[in-house]
């Protein structure tokens, strides 16, 4: 399945990018995260709990921040498993200006397997777009913070 | 003798009994101190397991156990192979618990036995399985070219197997023929949903040193026999029951299931009864499918129509591990010729794993993909040569003469395929008639003037039934009269209890309601193979003839000594030896059955004591029945919906013992038909993840789908057994695909729809619609 996106922030562009870079960011703004701990340079543990009724459980697994080119973009992998199955997914993340604003492109392939690709498979497109929605809700409230 | 029963549309004996709630299915088994088990299933269709940490699930509340593969010890040895096949080079079988890799999404991976089923499940999600996903093997063809990621490294293909069969000189007739057409035809995967899932109940007594197991299976005497061997029991000591099974339809042949070693596995090391019961979700992913093939098929013809060749080159879904060998493509391409006269014949499968489930026979078995083969090669000869469909496939036909004919081929039970009788001309055009095929052509022009899309369909096909090795039956008269008949198949809903019964009943002048069968229980009769391939009536039933003929024939000679009368002026009849004409000398049959059995004094030299007779019954090779369906059918242009308006089968399998069991037999095949043709489908996604599992997608049809069935019977009795009779188990099934995608094409004809894949769905059809270049008539 593809997920992809874009969302505008009143921010210019090395000021987002240090955002969504920073995994004490993304800890806070990714829905249900329970913990996204370095493990190495570029990559964490992490643990999420998502309650939408399909896909609902724990998810533990690793995040890893890949190619970096700041302020311009980087690859993001996360790859978690939980009672419900797996969710796999691997895409870009890339930053365009646009004055003081910044354009935050997102592109990413995502796979999941298990019980919540067998029952969740029709709904999965609805709850990538919520649990997106409200990923950058968070993001954009930090960033004007 | 006067017959009574035989032919007779006698009420089921186990109806009241199943209608009441009776039954008993293996949930229904409830033992005290009985432990509960769940597996953990594979998420991923193509994995190494890298680690698989129990340590949480075995601190959980109520555990007694988890089981990995490291704990199997030699039962962690792939599964035995069933049926091996000469051209099966790689005859890879599945494991109770996956070792080091997974092979697809449902494969067991961890059992765990706990107080309930509710810790058992909880205890499963905390089972930690690590996997490094390797690159999955989805599509038939991908998978078949060389260079595919493997499913089995070792065998250094995909390629299970590469089978040939030919008839005549199939080269040379295609290149000299004057009219060649070829079509891609793909069916694409179903399978049986049984209303009972499979469950396994396991009780292991220690101080008898027993195992006594309840299997929701169609062949409980070899799951007993394997068990045995797998682990280390007399065969004695294993006692298997399959009484009521909800359904089986042939995914319950196969063996062994995980579950089915795990099971009894955890109840004797743990020492407590264990059950386990598949829930409807792991039923999608552990329970066999069927049905994928990919044909590119050609048929050569005559001006005239007349079949010069035909060729089908296919691939054949095996699924992660192929057990069963290969049943159900030799199925396919030995079904294919059907009812016609083919001079020259090329059929060529590859069987090919995938990271998908096994596949292994489902009602039809490869007969369903046969028929839609043949039958949409004729359609297309019918469509390019301007001759009436069912004209073309008159002019093919076997004719009444020409039996026994010999197709050419080899059988899926390696013995020649040659059909032992049959009237095809009769049977087609009886459904021909009972259509209203001739007038059809006016109903269809007047519907069109209305703006509805009519469409007529006709298919025919011959189903290979009864095959060997054999069964066998013991009959024996109790001293209250009431006689008990034992037999190796199981029934999953055929009606045995009844239908066997008759057959008991004629011969001993019983009530047909006085005969109790007892089937699938090991510890009753424990020779036999088990029910599949429409075989439980030809063969068990010819073995319940012999049986009960040889107790009438011994009822007939002690009863000779106390009447002091003639053997041969005796007669059976409701419950009584009688002397004929004087029928106030009589004695009845429980009193015979006593005599036979004196405490005192001695029987004949010779005898054997009691009224009781065990034969068995070994057919030379299958009986072939055969038959036609034909139906009318409305198509909506606009939201692709079918709606079947007439549907007739006309059916010849031989002598029929109950009439009222075989319509059932047929109206349920033709559901399962109708399914399988127009609303079940699993799909997987690219990553072999499968989509379908519950019955929000896969769609089974319901009583507002399908459609009243009209039936006729033709009877050409079989040569090959004491009754002439022929197996009618899939005949509803066959040729449904077939007949859907012509009556489809015809119904969209102004469309010019071209169907050459099942199963269609309301949104294939529109696919259908929207695809044709032509434009929609004004």
């Amino acid at each position: 399945m593809k997920v992809e996106g874009s969302r505008r922030f009143a921010a210019p562009r090395p000021r987002v990018y240090e955002y969504f870079a920073n995994h004490q960011v993304l800890a806070r703004c990714l829905p249900g995260c329970e913990k996204l701990e370095p493990e190495g340079p570029d990559s964490y543990a992490a643990v999420m709990r998502v309650g939408i009724a399909a896909v609902k459980g724990t998810y533990s697994g690793r995040v890893e921040v890949a190619e970096r080119e700041p302020p311009e973009r980087y690859r993001l992998k996360v790859e978690a498993s939980g009672t419900a199955g797996f969710v796999n997914m691997d895409g870009v993340l890339a930053f365009v200006a646009d004055g003081d604003a910044t354009e935050v492109r997102y592109d990413f392939d995502v796979q999941v397997g298990g019980p919540v690709a067998a029952v969740g498979q029709r709904v999965l497109g609805g709850i990538a777009r919520l649990l997106v929605g409200q990923f950058f809700q968070a993001m954009e409230r930090e960033v004007a913070a | 003798m006067v017959t009574r029963y035989l032919g007779a549309p006698v009420r089921r004996n186990e109806d009241p009994r199943l209608l009441t709630g009776r039954g008993n299915f293996v949930d229904d088994i409830q033992i005290p101190g009985m432990l509960h088990g769940a597996f953990v299933r594979s998420t991923h269709a193509h994995a190494r397991l890298k680690r698989v940490d129990v340590s949480r699930a075995l601190a959980a509340p109520g555990v007694h156990a988890v089981y990995t593969h490291g704990d199997l010890g030699p039962l962690g040895d792939p599964l035995p192979p069933l049926i091996p096949h000469p051209t099966l080079k790689h005859h890879k079988t599945q494991y109770a618990l996956a070792p080091d890799k997974v092979r697809y999404v449902g494969e067991p991976v961890a059992f765990v036995v706990a107080d309930s089923r509710y810790l058992a499940e909880d205890a499963a999600d905390l089972v930690e399985v690590e996997y490094e996903p390797l690159p999955p093997v989805v599509d038939l063809e991908a998978a078949a070219e060389p260079g595919a990621p493997l499913v089995h490294e070792d065998a250094g293909t995909n390629v299970a197997a590469h089978y040939t069969q030919r008839v005549g000189e199939p080269d040379r007739a295609f290149a000299e023929a004057p009219h060649v057409f070829t079509e891609r035809l793909v069916m694409d995967r179903g399978c049986a949903q049984p209303m009972e899932p499979r469950g396994v109940v396991a009780h292991w007594d220690p101080r008898l040193e027993t195992l006594l197991i309840w299997d929701s299976t169609q062949a409980p005497i070899p799951i007993r026999n394997g068990l045995a061997r797998l682990f280390g029991l007399p065969e004695r000591a294993v006692r298997v029951i399959a009484g009521d099974v909800g359904g089986g339809f042939g995914p319950k042949i196969m063996m062994f299931y995980p579950e089915e070693i795990m099971v009894p596995l955890a109840a004797m090391r743990l020492g407590r009864p264990v059950k386990w019961i598949e829930d409807r979700r792991e039923h999608f992913w552990a329970t066999n499918h069927e049905r994928e093939q990919i044909h590119d098929a050609a048929i050569a013809v005559d001006d005239q129509g007349r079949i010069i060749a035909v060729r089908t080159v296919f691939l054949h879904d095996a699924g992660a591990y192929i057990p069963y060998g290969l049943i159900v493509p030799v199925v396919a391409s030995t079904t294919l010729p059907g009812p016609y006269k083919i001079p020259n014949y090329h059929a060529e499968f590859k069987a090919v794993f995938t990271n998908k489930t096994i596949v292994s026979p489902y009602r039809g078995a490869g007969r369903p993909h046969g028929v839609f083969v043949m039958e949409r090669l004729m359609d297309r000869v019918a469509r390019e040569l301007g001759i009436d469909r069912a004209e073309v496939r008159r002019r093919n036909l076997i004719q009444p003469d020409e039996f026994p004919y010999d197709v050419g081929l080899i059988y899926q039970d390696f013995a020649p395929l040659i059909y032992d009788s049959g009237n095809y001309p009769a049977v087609m055009d009886r459904a021909l008639a009972m259509v209203g095929y001739d007038r059809f052509p006016e109903e269809q022009a007047r519907a069109r003037r209305e703006g509805r899309y009519l469409g007529l369909g006709v298919a025919n096909y011959v189903e290979g039934t009864g095959i060997g090795p054999y069964e066998g039956a013991k009959v024996h008269v109790e001293p209250s009269g009431k006689v008990l008949l034992a037999t190796g198949v199981g029934t999953q809903g055929q009606g045995h209890y009844t239908s066997l019964a008759q057959l008991v009943a004629d011969q001993l002048g019983v009530d047909v309601k006085d005969v109790h069968v007892v089937t699938g229980d090991t510890g009753e009769f424990a020779w036999g193979t088990g029910t599949f391939a429409s075989r439980a009536a030809v063969v068990a039933g010819s073995a319940v003839y012999l049986a009960a003929r040889a107790v009438r024939e011994k009822a007939l000679e002690v009863a000779a000594r106390l009447l002091e009368a003639s053997k041969e002026d005796l007669e059976l009849e409701g419950g009584r030896v009688l002397v004929r004409g004087a029928p106030q000398r009589a004695v009845s049959l429980g009193e015979v059955a006593v005599a036979a059995n004196p405490l005192r004094g001695t029987i004949p030299e010779g005898a054997e004591p009691g009224l009781e007779a065990t034969r068995y019954f070994g057919p030379p090779r299958g009986s072939f029945a055969a038959g036609t369906h034909a139906a009318v059918v409305e198509v909506d242009p606009e939201t692709g919906m079918l709606k079947i308006l007439r549907y007739v089968v006309v059916h010849d399998c031989g002598t029929v013992i109950n009439p009222m069991i075989l319509e059932g037999q047929i109206h349920g095949g033709v559901a399962q038909g109708v399914g399988g043709a127009y609303y079940e489908k699993l799909v997987y996604d690219e990553g072999g993840q499968l989509l379908t599992t519950s019955f929000m997608d896969f769609l089974i049809p319901t009583a507002m789908e399908v459609p009243d069935v009209a039936i006729g019977h033709v009877e050409t009795p079989s040569p090959l057994n004491p009754l002439g009779i022929k197996g009618a188990g899939e005949a509803g099934v066959i040729p449904v695909p077939a007949l859907v995608a012509q009556a489809v094409e015809d119904a969209l004809a102004p469309w010019g729809v071209r169907v050459r894949e099942m199963p269609l769905s309301p949104v294939k059809v529109r696919e259908l619609v929207e695809g044709s270049r032509r434009e929609a008539p004004a």
